[in-house]
């Protein structure tokens, strides 16, 4: 009876394990044979299918659409280049950019590209709105205008700036035939959402173990592409110098300690041109931060060249107070920087009447002065704040550093709820930027419009269609800043890819689209 | 045992915990559609797009009217839609779901079943050389977090000796299909498989083994010796069996736990599964997701439960004339 009932046991057992392998099975059911395939990988893995509406509304969603989808204009290491559009001019009185399209494109379906589709998508677009272009207010077009098959003309609502890549380098295309019928891009994921005019076609995408699977194809307008396949792959941060040299991997993003180890293994290392940054947020409506003395006292106090050296381990270079980091071409060399020196600390708090009592802290009318600096454990933001309130004790400034969890701390800020906190965000590229991080109120900005002028230079330059007139504003933008420092930059990490040599893949100097800092960039796998 | 009254119990339970559910994400601080779009920095979510998605997502709405549709919806068989995810929960979920119980499930199985055998083998060896070695081997495994064993298996096994994959459940788009496919799933298995293993074996061996320990001084024992019954009967069928029971308990509760106890073997592999569903859920507040996988916890735990119950009285009758 044992016998009999220990075998129906190893039966059951192996009936189940063939029951939860199939699903398994079943969920990638073309796997073609790998020929000729470039390997990505990345350790989060699932970033979405990649469709305009499907894919996460974060840099590698867009990336992965990016191999399958085609912007009007793209750029390739420093300036525009021809995208579905081969040629554009811009048209002061009309305030209008005329697009010549390319007369050979052709949707993955075989049906032409035509103007039509670029008046379609700029008409859908705004009825449902793309987490990566806004196309109502400042930055909208107004009207899309068919002047013939391949020319069409946008109508600005603004004379804006950034429109070019903003706008026309990272608004992807849809095909009218495909997506007129839709009403409910949301809930639309059959195969037809990835028909594109791009390099590479979606073979497959599996949610459950984050991998992509591209093929090229080969009619693409600008030239067949080198990589027969593009497959990406989910690998952790911790194994994926080993997958590069077991050759598993062809590029990956990696830790600044493997830089080393990845040259000496013969591996080419590239790193990101400056575009995130770390930033010590103030709570300028609180006493007596909001007397900007005090707060230059702080950036005074904090030696960021000492805390890229431990914290960061070298891996970074301390922040520029005008917010733009040092490589970007409309970076201001000539603003303060409040380098660290204390006795500047001393001679500002002294004008506020802050003297030292004896414990070492300071204090005003028998007040100590104390400081809530609350931080998060993410980007090792926790031993950013320990450096901070090192910094501050040190001249004199009592802080409790309190390390909350991301989205808790995001709340406190939001409410006004701090006297100052860590935080970090990206898309340092395009000045752009500024007016969100300074002015606007997104709890990752200064919140800061208490200065007419910065308020105004900030809103002119987004107008200003003359690069040079608008570099002017743009560099008085960081001064004005800088003197009211209502927050501290505190560094620029350093960021690196490997990747064998087979495609020569880089990072854009201002970022993918609109900023993005990940080097895969199809134009490099089309040989550009 | 099955009665009315357990059932009634049960469902009791079940109804308390799904409103639970409901609940406590909810009370975590954060507006969720800040916490999905903010790192974006570049992004300044216009206010069109902002009402939309809220709308979308009901986040708007009374917490009354969110919980009439919670459980219209649960009827339905509709977990709602992950606004982390843009799909639906029940794809989401279900979509990894597999690969967890493929891990967790047969790790469970194993771990259980070396764990009542060496526990057997040491009790009935009590003192003995092979007690001692395996008990203090036991020991000393079980110190172990299990993503430090899985690193050390991983650096010896794939990255010096480069005998097994360092990532995935599976060689992507390989072209392999059939017994070919069963053996790369298998090799990508093995590790995670044997760290998982290695991780809670320990705690089942240690049960049994003092359940051993204690049933071999019962007076029946020295009968059933008396009768001249082979050693393997006496160890298995007699005192083994009767050892069963604080291991049962222990099983049930481990598998209730199943969905979020592989969050670091995940990790550390790069295995496909819900144990780091559950942790992005968590850091995005992605509310109907987090409904989805508490649920379907709470399913695991419950059906863990209601088995341990009915195998209980299998194994030991005593327990019902306990009532």
């Amino acid at each position: 009876m044992y016998i009999k009932k220990s075998l129906q046991f190893v039966l059951a057992l192996l009936l189940s394990l063939v029951l939860l392998i199939s699903p398994a099975c079943t969920s990638t059911s073309t796997a073609p044979s790998m020929v000729q395939s470039y390997v990505i990988a990345d350790p989060t893995g699932d970033w979405g299918y990649p469709s305009p509406y499907l894919r996460y509304a974060r840099g590698p969603g867009y990336i992965r659409s990016s191999f399958i989808f085609d912007t009007l204009i793209w750029r390739d290491k420093s300036n525009f280049t021809p995208a579905l559009a081969k040629e554009w001019s811009y048209d002061e009185a009309e305030n209008a950019y005329t697009f010549k399209l390319q007369e050979n494109a052709v949707w993955h379906d075989g049906t032409p590209f035509t103007a039509e589709d670029v008046a379609f998508t700029v008409e859908y677009l705004k009825k449902h709105p793309d987490p990566f272009v806004t196309l109502v207010g400042p930055s909208g077009i107004s009207r899309a205008e068919v002047v013939d098959d391949h020319t069409v003309k946008l109508y600005l609502e603004s004379k804006y700036a950034p429109f070019l890549y903003e706008v026309a380098g990272t608004m992807v295309i849809l095909p009218e035939h495909i997506w007129k019928s839709v009403d409910n891009p949301m809930s639309f994921d059959s195969p037809e959402t990835v028909i594109g005019t791009g390099p590479y076609m979606l073979v497959d995408y599996n949610k459950a173990q984050g991998t992509y699977l591209y093929k090229s194809y080969d009619n693409y307008y600008q030239g067949k592409p080198i990589a027969d396949q593009i497959v990406f792959v989910k690998v952790s941060d911790e194994m994926v110098t080993s997958a590069l040299i077991q050759g598993e991997v062809n590029a990956a993003s990696i830790l600044p300690e493997m830089v080393d180890n990845m040259k000496a293994s013969d591996f080419t290392v590239i790193s990101c041109p400056y575009g995130w940054c770390a930033k010590l947020t103030i709570n300028h409506k609180k006493e007596p931060l909001n007397d900007k003395r005090f707060r230059q006292a702080m950036a005074y106090a904090i030696d960021r060249q000492s805390m890229v050296d431990i914290t960061q381990r070298g891996h970074a270079i301390p922040g520029s107070q005008g917010l733009l980091p040092p490589n970007n071409r409309w970076y201001n060399p000539n603003i303060e920087q409040y380098n660290y020196d204390p006795d500047k600390v001393r001679q500002l708090l002294g004008e506020l009447g802050y003297e030292l009592n004896n414990d070492g802290y300071l204090s005003k009318d028998n007040k100590i002065l104390e400081l809530e600096l609350i931080t998060q454990t993410a980007y090792g933001f926790k031993d950013v704040g320990q450096f901070i309130k090192d910094n501050l004790e040190d001249v004199g400034i009592k802080t409790n550093l309190i390390v909350l969890e991301g989205k808790s701390l995001d709340a406190k800020v939001e409410t006004w709820d701090f006297d100052i906190s860590i935080y970090g965000h990206g898309g340092l590229y395009e000045p752009s930027i500024l007016p969100k991080i300074i002015t606007g109120q997104g709890f990752n900005s200064a919140r800061y419009t208490s200065n007419d002028r910065l308020n105004r230079v900030l809103e002119d330059q987004l107008h200003e269609m003359d690069p040079d007139a608008r570099l002017q504003m743009v560099q008085g933008a960081q001064a004005l800043y800088a003197e009211d420092i209502p927050a501290i930059t505190l560094y620029y990490p350093d960021w690196y890819w490997a990747h064998d040599g087979k495609i020569d893949i880089y990072y854009p100097d201002e970022g993918v689209a609109s900023g993005i800092p990940i080097p895969l960039n199809k134009s490099a796998f089309v040989g550009k | 045992m099955l009665t009315r009254q357990n059932l009634i119990t049960y469902l009791v339970a079940l109804f308390i915990i799904l409103t639970l559910n409901f609940f406590l994400p909810r009370m975590m601080p954060g507006n969720p559609i800040i916490a999905i779009y903010g790192d974006v920095a570049v992004v300044q979510m216009s206010p069109e797009l902002e009402a939309e998605l809220t709308e979308r997502f009901s986040l708007d709405q009374s917490l009354g009217n969110q919980f009439i549709s919670y459980w219209t919806a649960l009827f339905q068989g509709d977990l709602g839609y992950s606004y982390a995810y843009n799909a639906p929960v029940t794809e989401v979920i279900f979509g990894r779901l597999p690969w967890t119980l493929l891990l967790a499930g047969l790790a469970l199985i194993v771990s259980t079943t070396l764990g009542i055998l060496l526990g057997i083998e040491s009790g009935w060896r009590r003192g003995r050389r092979l007690d001692r070695s395996l008990l203090s081997g036991m020991v000393a495994i079980s110190g172990f977090p299990d993503f430090l064993l899985g690193l050390l298996l991983l650096l010896l096994f794939a990255v010096n000796l480069q005998l097994l994959p360092l990532f995935g459940a599976e060689n992507a788009y390989s072209g392999l299909s059939g017994f070919q496919r069963l053996m790369d799933i298998a090799k990508h298995l093995l590790l995670p498989l044997v760290t998982l293993v290695l991780a809670r074996v320990g705690g089942d061996y240690l049960l049994t083994r003092n359940a051993m320990i204690g049933e071999l001084k019962e007076p029946y024992i020295l009968l059933a010796r008396a009768k001249g019954l082979k050693q393997g009967t006496i160890r298995y069928r007699h005192a083994g069996r009767n050892s069963l029971l604080p291991i049962m308990t222990r099983t049930s509760i481990l598998l209730g736990l199943m969905v979020t106890g592989v969050l670091f073997v995940e990790v550390v592999f790069s295995y496909p599964g819900i144990g780091f569903t559950t942790y992005e859920a968590l850091t995005y507040r992605d509310y109907p997701l987090l409904q989805g996988l508490l649920l379907v916890s709470t399913f695991c735990v419950l059906t863990a439960n209601f088995i341990a119950d009915l195998l209980y009285s299998r194994i030991d009758p005593r327990v019902n004339y306990a009532h």
